[in-house]
C-alpha cells in the first residue's frame, strides 16, 4: 500500500508535466484544427533558454533561487511565446487555406528546424542546470516509506495553477470567449467583429509560453536535459491530448495524468505479474490502453462529437 | 535523349574521383576511417576520439608518414545509432579507407562490423565491449578494450569482496552493451553465491526513473550494479537522492565520465562505485604518461575518458601493423595481428596479443569511487585479481 502511494505520487508528477505540455497542443487544435508538431520542441527550447539564462546572465542570482527563477520564468515565457507567434506567422498563416496536409508538414518542418538549432546551440551534449536550485524546500514524509519532495509538490501546484488559470481564462474572459467563438467558426466570428488573426496570435503566444514554462520546470526538476527532450515529451503530451479529447482543456489534463500514472504502474507492478523488463513494455501497454480508449470513445475521454460543417 | 547524356556526363564528373581513390597509388595518402558519435547522447566520447586519434596522425605525418605515404583520417558521425552506423560504414568504404577505428557503443559497432567484414576492411573498436561482437568469426575485427564478461566478473568480485554484499540488484538499459554486461554479471554473481534479488531495465529515452527506483528501494539490496550509460546514470543517482532512498550504487564503465557527476550533483553522486578501465592519468606506463602529456599540451586538458586513449591505441595498433608488414592489405594485416603481434607496449599497458576471435588478452579493470568532492578516485581497496581461465 505504501509503495503504491509512492508510485502514485511518481506517476502524478510525470503526468503533471505531460498535462501542461498537452495544453499547448489542445489550444492550437481548438482554434485551428492543426496539430502543432513544433510544440514539443518549443517546450524543449524553454528548457534550453532557461538553462542559458540561469548559467550565464542570471548565474549571479542563483543564490537567491526564487528571484532568479521568477525572472527566468518571465523571460522564458516571453521568449517562447514570441517564438510561437513567429512560427505561426511564418509557417502556418500562409498555409491556412491550403488544406490540411500542408500545415502539418510545415509544423513538422518547424519542429525539425527548432531541434536542429538546439542541437547545435547545446553542442549535442547533456546540459545541466545549476545544482541545488530550490533545495531549501522540505521533503514531506507521509510515512516511513512514502516521501514527497518539496520540488514535487511545487511542480504539481504550479501545473494545477496553470491548468485552472487557463480554464478560467478561456471560460470567463472576453478574449477567452472570442477564442471559443473562433474555434467554432472563423468566418462567423469575423462577422461578429472578432479579429481572428489577433486571437490566433494570442493562442500561439499563450500555448508556447506555457510550454516554455513547463520546459523550465522540467529543467529545474530533473536537473539535466538534451535536445531530444522535446521530441519524447512532445509525443507523449500529444497522445495525452488526444486521449483526453483534443481541443478540450480539462481533457488534456486528464489525459496527461492517465498516461503518466499508467506508465508508472506498468513499470512498478509489471515484475509482480511476471513481466520482465517492464520499462520496455511500458510504452506498448500505455498505447494499447490508448487504442482501447479511442475505440470506445473515438473523440477522446472528454471530447465532444462535433457535427461536420457542410 | 539529350537530357540523359547530360546526366551521364554529370555522373561521370561526380563519380570519377572515387574511381581514382579506389586505385590508390604510391604517394597517395593512406586513409584510415574513424567512425563514432560526433552528435547525440555520446557526442562527448566521439569528439574525444577525434582529438586523440588526430593527435597521433599528426605525429606520424610529421615523422614522414607510414611506408612513405601520409596518413589521412576520414571522420564520420554515426550518432551512436545503428542505422546511421551502416550508412557511415558504406561511406567510409567509398572513401577508400584501409582500416577503420570505431564505433563507440556496441549497438553502433555491430551493423558496421558486418559491412566491414563483407568488404574486407580491417576494423578495430576502441570501446565496444559486448561479448557477441567477436562471436561471429570475423577474421579482420579486433578490439583493444576488454570484454563485458571480464568486467562482469570483476564487478561481482568487487561487490562481494570489497562491499561485502550478499543480496544484489542489476539494472541495464536494453542496449546491446548494457544488457550483455548485466547478463554476465548475473551469471557470475550466481556462481559466486550472491543472491540476485532484482534484475530489470530502464528505457534510456525516459527522463524520470522514479517508478523503478521506488521498486529498487523497496527490495532492500546491499548493492545495485547499473550497466548503462552516464547520462542515465546521473539521472538515477539524482532521483535516488530526491526520493530519499538509500541505495549503494555501482556503475559499469560506460558511466565512467565526469559528466555523470555533473548531472547527478555532487551530493547525490558521492559514494558511488564505478568499475572501469583505469583513467588515463592513473596509468603508470611510460607510453600512457607521454600520451597524456602530449594530449594535455595540444588541447589544454587531459583526456577525460579512457575510451579516447583506447581510440589512440587502436590507431597505434593499425599503424604498427602497417609498418611491420609493409602492407595495407587487410588479410596480411589481420594475419599479422592474430599471429605475430605480441607484447606490444600499449598506451593502456602491454598488449599481450589478440586471441583467435580478435579479443585482447588479459584484463585491466579497476574499482573507483566518487569522492565527497565529486571526483572519480581510485579506490584503495581492490578485489583480488581473478585467475586467468
Amino acid at each position: 500500500m505504501e509503495t503504491f502511494l509512492q508510485q502514485l505520487i511518481n506517476g502524478l508528477t510525470i503526468g503533471g508535466f505531460y498535462a501542461v505540455v498537452a495544453l499547448g497542443y489542445t489550444m492550437v487544435y481548438g482554434v485551428l484544427k492543426l496539430i502543432n508538431f513544433a510544440h514539443g520542441d518549443m517546450f524543449m527550447w524553454g528548457t534550453l533558454a532557461g538553462w542559458g539564462l540561469l548559467t550565464t546572465v542570471l548565474a549571479g542570482l542563483t543564490d537567491m533561487d526564487l528571484v532568479a527563477i521568477l525572472v527566468t520564468a518571465v523571460l522564458v515565457m516571453a521568449f517562447i511565446g514570441m517564438m510561437g507567434m513567429t512560427i505561426e506567422r511564418v509557417a502556418y498563416r500562409p498555409l491556412r487555406s491550403a488544406g490540411r496536409l500542408s500545415p502539418i508538414i510545415s509544423a513538422l518542418g518547424a519542429a525539425f528546424a527548432l531541434q536542429s538549432v538546439a542541437r547545435n546551440v547545446s553542442h549535442a551534449r547533456w546540459r545541466t542546470y545549476p545544482q541545488g536550485l530550490l533545495k531549501g524546500l522540505p521533503t514531506l514524509r507521509l510515512t516511513d516509506e512514502v516521501a514527497v519532495s518539496g520540488l514535487q509538490i511545487l511542480m504539481l501546484v504550479i501545473c494545477a495553477a496553470i491548468m485552472i488559470g487557463l480554464y478560467l481564462f478561456v471560460q470567463r474572459t472576453r478574449v477567452g470567449t472570442a477564442m471559443r467563438a473562433v474555434s467554432l467558426d472563423h468566418n462567423v466570428s469575423r462577422l461578429m467583429g472578432i479579429n481572428v488573426n489577433r486571437i490566433i496570435s494570442i493562442v500561439f503566444f499563450i500555448g508556447p509560453a506555457l510550454g516554455g514554462l513547463a520546459g523550465l520546470l522540467i529543467g529545474i526538476y530533473y536537473g539535466s536535459f538534451n535536445f531530444t527532450l522535446g521530441w519524447v515529451f512532445g509525443l507523449k503530451a500529444f497522445i495525452a491530448a488526444i486521449l483526453g479529447g483534443i481541443g478540450n482543456i480539462p481533457g488534456a489534463v486528464l489525459g496527461g495524468f492517465i498516461l503518466g500514472i499508467s506508465e508508472t504502474m506498468v513499470v512498478a507492478y509489471g515484475p509482480d505479474i511476471g513481466l520482465a523488463n517492464a520499462s520496455a513494455w511500458k510504452d506498448a501497454i500505455a498505447y494499447v490502453l490508448l487504442i482501447a480508449i479511442l475505440i470506445a470513445r473515438p473523440t477522446g475521454i472528454l471530447g465532444e462529437t462535433v457535427a461536420e460543417k457542410v | 535523349m539529350k537530357r540523359i547524356s547530360v546526366v551521364i556526363v554529370l555522373l561521370a564528373m561526380v563519380l570519377g574521383p572515387f574511381g581514382l581513390i579506389a586505385n590508390a597509388q604510391e604517394g597517395e595518402p593512406i586513409r584510415i576511417g574513424l567512425q563514432g558519435p560526433m552528435t547525440g547522447d555520446y557526442a562527448y566520447e566521439g569528439q574525444g576520439f577525434v582529438k586523440a586519434v588526430q593527435l597521433l596522425v599528426d605525429q606520424v605525418n610529421e615523422e614522414g608518414g607510414l611506408l612513405g605515404r601520409p596518413v589521412e583520417l576520414v571522420i564520420e558521425d554515426d550518432a551512436g545509432d545503428p542505422t546511421q552506423s551502416a550508412l557511415v560504414a558504406d561511406r567510409l568504404i567509398d572513401a577508400g579507407v584501409v582500416a577503420v577505428i570505431g564505433a563507440y557503443n556496441s549497438t553502433a559497432t555491430e551493423p558496421a562490423s558486418e559491412i566491414y567484414n563483407e568488404n574486407g576492411i580491417l576494423h578495430i573498436t576502441p570501446s565496444s565491449t559486448a561479448t557477441r561482437l567477436t562471436e561471429k568469426g570475423f577474421a579482420q575485427f579486433f578490439r583493444v578494450c576488454f570484454l563485458d564478461d571480464r568486467q562482469a566478473l570483476f564487478a561481482v568480485m568487487a561487490m562481494k569482496d570489497v562491499l561485502g554484499a550478499q543480496k544484489i540488484g542489476i539494472l541495464h538499459d536494453n542496449s546491446t552493451y548494457a544488457k550483455g554486461l548485466a547478463d554476465w554479471t548475473q551469471v557470475y554473481a550466481e556462481e559466486a553465491g550472491l543472491e540476485v534479488a532484482f534484475f530489470d531495465a530502464i528505457n534510456p529515452d525516459d527522463q524520470d526513473f522514479t517508478p523503478i527506483l521506488t521498486n529498487i528501494g523497496g527490495a532492500s539490496l546491499d548493492a545495485v550494479y547499473f550497466t548503462g550509460y552516464h547520462a542515465q546514470g546521473g539521472l538515477l543517482l539524482r532521483q535516488t537522492a530526491e526520493l530519499g532512498l538509500d541505495i549503494q550504487w555501482m556503475m559499469g564503465n560506460a558511466s565512467n565520465n565526469p559528466e555523470m557527476v555533473e548531472i547527478a550533483g555532487v551530493d547525490a553522486a558521492a559514494g558511488t562505485f564505478i568499475t572501469t578501465e583505469p583513467l588515463p592519468q592513473d596509468l603508470e606506463y611510460p607510453e600512457a604518461v607521454e600520451f597524456v602529456e602530449a594530449f594535455t599540451e595540444a588541447y589544454g586538458e587531459p583526456p577525460a575518458s579512457v575510451w579516447w586513449l583506447l581510440a589512440a591505441e587502436a590507431f597505434n595498433v593499425i599503424a604498427h601493423a602497417i609498418q611491420e608488414t609493409e602492407s595495407t592489405d587487410t588479410e596480411v594485416l589481420a594475419a599479422y595481428l592474430h599471429e605475430e603481434f605480441k607484447d606490444y607496449p600499449g598506451l593502456s599497458g602491454p598488449i599481450i596479443g589478440f586471441d583467435e576471435k580478435g579479443d585482447r588478452l588479459g584484463t585491466i579493470h579497476a574499482l573507483y569511487q566518487i569522492s565527497e568532492e565529486g571526483v572519480i578516485t581510485y579506490y584503495p581497496e581492490q578485489p583480488q585479481p581473478q585467475a586467468e581461465e
